[in-house]
């Protein structure tokens, strides 16, 4: 087996194994399914690309969720250039919404409205908090993913729950539990 | 809204902590104690408690199963596109100059004598859809067979090919009728033309050569003008044509422009027996170029056999 072929072989495997989480994170990024497309593709075909100066002991899983952060902070900003260019221009509030009429009314109060508190926090807040607590990734790979310490990293996901406390604050708190 | 109480600030990290079950057991005690006592962080301990529930309905939320397939279909697409356009490639110092080789997924894509420019104008680069990378990998063994070739040690070169750096389809039919010329044996573009059916196409045909992304290994070398004359190679490099020919054993003349010396040559035109001719069979020598060959063993490895007028057989050219 040639070396390209081999690489191609392992290459196709990450794609198997990572592809589904990749994807569901950009897609929690995301306002729309097409962009999530388009971010995954990108996140994927830079990993391919720069997948030969990957070393053997390196975090893949990781390592992929850094390149989808890089993809998708760059994406918010040549989303807000082209907004800032096209000021009249704005998605009505049906393209933005996360997902169909149905699942919606199916979706419990909360979710949304914890959702919709998520997508307000500021950038690297949302992104740790997703990768946190969405993806379950540890606080030394999230550190990893965002370009900052560990610490830093875990401190992002606490200001991030601090801001959806406050945001959800007006709202009665539903009975999912008794307090101690 | 009034300010909290010392110890209530103290506690705040690791009440969050506790309430979305990343406190440590002492830090979870302590917060259980605290908020025993105290109504306020009680609360604020269920909303946490409430977030962190509502965070976990999302977590179990997944994109539609279809959204996901499509773009990993997509994707894959795009990766198969990407590694089809790359192309390794090496340039190698040969007899004949340098070489600039280059190979695809699907096999040997370009050689290419290289100029005074070197590798920087190279078609390579010129060429759309193509991600060129210099890369040793995969090229060795092309590599030694090429020298082996040019070296007179080997006299085929059974490559994969990848025929899309052709032009057209025209260009890839000419280089397939070409590559049916065999070590030893000279054809004209005359003849191509009428082996693709064409016959009126014999200008085509040397365009198409003149233009041929794999020289050697497609042997345009050994396609010449239909008297004979060794036109055009890799630009003005009629001396490497004449010196690749007559490493085949094809003897040459030099006139005004070089040419090849029929009088040497065994002659076919394409016949139902098969039977290739002495140049003195007739007026054969004096017909445009079919096949010609170099000695009576490369003709007979053809496949065909002497000729029952002129006795090749039993009148051997000289060498």
């Amino acid at each position: 087996m040639s070396h390209r072929a081999m690489v191609e072989t392992v290459f196709d495997s990450i794609v198997a194994t990572h592809h589904g989480e990749i994807f569901r994170y950009l897609r929690r990024l995301a306002w729309r399914a097409s962009e999530a497309d388009d971010l995954s593709q990108e996140t994927f075909l830079r990993a391919y690309r720069a997948w030969g100066r990957l070393t053997p002991d390196a975090n893949v899983r990781a390592w992929l969720f850094t390149i989808a952060s890089n993809v998708y902070k760059n994406h918010v900003r040549s989303e807000r250039r082209r907004q800032a260019a096209h000021a009249t221009v704005r998605a009505t509030r049906h393209e933005l919404d996360l997902d169909g009429p149905e699942e919606e009314a199916m979706a419990g109060e909360m979710r949304s409205l914890t959702q919709a508190a998520i997508r307000r926090l500021p950038l690297k807040q949302r992104l740790a908090f997703t990768l946190r607590k969405l993806h379950e990734l540890d606080y030394e790979a999230i550190g990893q993913s965002l370009e900052c310490s560990p610490e830093s990293a875990r401190a992002h996901v606490f200001q991030a729950l601090r801001k959806i406390r406050t945001t959800l604050n007006g709202h009665a708190l539903p009975l999912t539990e008794s307090t101690r | 809204m009034t300010s909290k109480p010392k110890v209530c600030v103290a506690i705040e990290p690791d009440l969050i902590a506790a309430a979305t079950g990343e406190a440590t057991p002492p830090a979870a005690e302590r917060v259980d104690a605290h908020v025993a006592a105290c109504f306020p962080c009680r609360d604020d301990f269920a909303r946490y408690r409430a977030i962190d529930h509502a965070v976990g309905a999302l977590r179990a939320t997944l994109p539609p199963a279809g959204d996901a397939e499509a773009a990993r279909q997509r994707l894959i697409a795009r990766l198969a596109d990407l590694t089809s356009r790359i192309v390794s490639y090496r340039v190698v110092p040969t007899p004949l100059g340098p070489i600039l080789m280059a190979r695809s997924e699907q096999g040997i894509a370009l050689l290419e004598y290289l100029g005074r420019d070197g590798v920087a104008a190279s078609r390579l680069f010129q060429m759309a859809g193509v991600d060129a990378q210099e890369a040793a990998a995969g090229l060795e063994p092309f590599e030694h067979e090429l020298l082996d070739y040019l070296g007179g040690r080997r006299t085929r070169l059974d490559w994969p090919l990848d025929l899309r750096t052709a032009r057209s389809d025209f260009q890839r039919a000419v280089m397939a009728a070409t590559v049916a010329v065999p070590y030893g044996a000279v054809s004209s573009y005359t003849g191509i033309a009428a082996h693709l059916g064409k016959p009126a196409a014999v200008r085509a045909v040397a365009q198409a050569l003149r233009h041929n992304p794999l020289p050697i290994v497609v042997p345009c070398h050994r396609i010449v003008g239909s008297g004979g004359d060794l036109v055009g190679y890799a630009g003005p490099r009629v001396d490497l044509k004449e010196h690749l020919l007559t490493m085949e054993g094809v003897p040459t003349v030099s006139a005004r422009t070089p040419r090849i010396a029929r009088r040497l040559l065994y002659h076919y035109e394409t016949n139902p027996g098969r039977e290739y001719c002495l140049p003195t069979c007739g007026d054969i020598a004096q017909r445009p170029i079919d096949l010609l060959f170099a000695t009576r063993e490369h003709a007979e490895a053809q496949g065909l056999v002497p000729c029952t007028t002129c006795h090749p057989e039993l009148h051997p050219l000289s060498a």
